[in-house]
């Protein structure tokens, strides 16, 4: 199982001290909500992990591999997918190359492997048993619960070992929630890690093993989900 | 199958609009005057427009990654001249000078990239500025007067016709496939469109931006500096003031084509479409004695029909 470890990690924009010296560890198999208030620190911890932010102090590190000065791409290559709240999609494009978005599969000279890259997606989109209109199909012009769906294929595509999730069912119809959650539980029984943001208590209730709290870029509790309720996690949210 | 890829592409890209335009205007030229439907004249819209169809494919190309770049008739008469200059004192032929042209057009694309990288501005605003450098260090380099007499060689190429197409023309369509294939069948071609759909998504997804940019402005640089070529060639001549507003033109073939202004959607069989429309209205408009001034404005009326009609068709 593989384990991502945060030691100290401090961030901050201009004046602002963002994560002020996160430490703590994730695990492969288990789902972890890191829940906050707006300006906790949750989307900056978590794109620190996922190299679009470098930290300015602290270690970051993935199965003893050592990740604070990696971009984007590198960090993809090392095995971390995040899903972005926006969901970070080319909305004109079909389902292939969103999926493919940044490591499309070439022969020679740059020269794109269509057919493989149809086949590649098919496969993980039955796997998660995700089922979409079309693979040619404008992501567009996909649902809310779809374009999530590609979102989520997409960061698996590469069997990633962890998986950052940024308020995943924001904004979702309740049905989509629920497949979307069906989705989650099965990347956990694969042996991710996954790190679930999310403001909706009743989603990180429903599949997460563990919940962090942060309050001004500081862990304020950090327990298992048996161990809580929705009112400590509130009030640990909330209360100063 | 190639040709039903081609296909998918103009429903894409809007292109049918274009096609449907291009036929009524052509149906309705032919009409008006016999000699527009005749083999030599073709090949006479195909050749005119070869220069501003090789500068609409750069364009293609950073329209389609949400930049604009303004500067393309501006590097094209700088080209123009420089190319000119060597042919003349360093006594160079045809093919050396298309290498020069190129290379003066691509390093032209390179500064402008660079220089959107470094300052993080707009690319309509380092363009406008480039558009005004460019242009200037064509009159510096000249002193105003265009550089006359170039190697036969040189002439020759812009007369040469091969399948009964002019050689301009056949560069121009040579152009265009290289084109539509980088566009649709590489990763530069996919990453510039989505790097035009979605910048930010790009950026997180670990396209490197930066250097995907220099090189979309290098290319149509590069395809610039080729058009400059063609356009010395053509009139056997460098000169500076060559090809005056042509950036609006290409511009206004590629939007006519369906490509989206902001980026993420463009096609070159729509640019071509594109092209050839403005092409045949003008060469069409010149065959039934209209003032050129008119033509201008019919230029201006086509683009902006075509944009009402694009909100008020089905793919809205």
């Amino acid at each position: 199982m593989s384990e991502l470890q945060l030691n100290a990690v401090v961030k901050t924009f201009g004046a602002t001290t963002v994560l002020q010296g996160i430490s703590t560890n994730f695990a492969g198999g288990t789902v972890t909500a890191i829940v906050g208030d707006n300006g906790a620190g949750k989307s900056t911890l978590c794109k620190t992990i996922a190299g679009v932010y470098h930290p300015d102090s602290g270690e970051i590190s993935l199965d003893g591999l050592k990740l604070n000065n990696l971009g984007p791409h590198e960090t993809r290559e090392a095995g971390i997918e995040m899903i972005y709240q926006e969901l970070a999609l080319a909305k004109q494009h079909d389902v292939v190359s969103n999926l493919f978005f940044g490591r499309e599969k070439t022969r020679w000279l740059g020269w794109l492997d269509r057919k493989a890259m149809m086949e590649q997606s098919q496969i993980v989109l039955d796997t998660m048993g995700i089922a979409l209109p079309s693979l040619k199909r404008e992501v567009g012009l996909l649902s809310g619960g779809q374009q999530q769906a590609v979102a989520i294929a997409r960061a698996l595509l590469f069997s990633p070992r962890v998986l950052i999730m940024d308020e995943p069912t924001a904004a979702l119809a309740v049905r989509e929630i629920e497949h979307t959650l069906e989705l989650i539980k099965k990347l956990k029984e694969r042996g991710l890690i996954v790190i679930l943001i999310s403001h909706r208590l009743n989603d990180v209730f429903a599949v997460s093993d563990r919940i962090i709290a942060l309050r001004s870029g500081t862990i304020v509790a950090d327990q298992m989900v048996h161990e809580t309720s929705m009112q400590e996690v509130v009030s640990q949210i909330m209360i100063a | 199958m190639f040709v039903k890829q081609i296909l998918r592409d103009m429903n894409k890209a809007s292109l049918l609009q274009c096609l449907c335009f291009l036929i009524a205007i052509s149906a309705f030229f032919a009409l008006s005057s016999p000699a527009f439907i005749t083999s030599v004249n073709v090949v006479n819209i195909l050749t005119a427009s070869s220069v501003i169809g090789l500068m609409a494919v750069g364009s293609t190309f950073v329209i389609a990654s949400g930049a604009i770049d303004l500067s393309t008739a501006a590097i094209m008469a700088l080209a123009s001249v420089v190319c000119a200059w060597t042919a003349q004192n360093l006594h160079l032929s045809g093919l050396p000078s298309i290498c020069v042209a190129t290379a003066v057009g691509g390093l032209c694309g390179v500064v402008t990239g660079l220089l959107i990288n470094l300052t993080r501005a707009p690319s309509f605003i380092i363009t406008l500025g480039m558009l005004s450098i460019y242009r200037a260090l064509a009159y510096i380099l000249t002193g105003g007067i265009p550089i006359y007499g170039l190697d036969e060689g040189i002439t020759k190429i812009a007369e040469a016709q091969w399948l009964g197409l002019s050689f301009p023309a056949l560069i121009m369509l040579g152009g265009m496939l290289a084109g539509y294939l980088i566009l649709t069948r590489t990763r530069f071609g996919t990453h510039t469109l989505l790097l035009g759909d979605n910048p930010a998504a790009s950026q997180a997804m670990g396209l490197q931006v930066p250097r995907l940019r220099l090189a979309i402005f290098a290319l149509a640089g590069c395809l610039s500096g080729l058009a400059g070529f063609i356009f010395m060639a053509r009139t056997n001549s460098g000169d500076p003031t060559a090809g005056m507003n042509y950036e609006l033109i290409a511009i206004t073939a590629v939007v006519l084509g369906g490509a989206n202004l902001f980026g993420g959607r463009a096609a070159i069989p729509g640019t071509l479409a594109g092209i050839l429309c403005l092409g045949v209205l003008q060469n069409g408009l010149n065959l039934m004695a209209i003032s050129t001034f008119y033509q201008t404005l019919f230029v201006g009326v086509v683009l902006i029909l075509a944009s009402f009609l694009r909100r008020v068709g089905p793919e809205q």
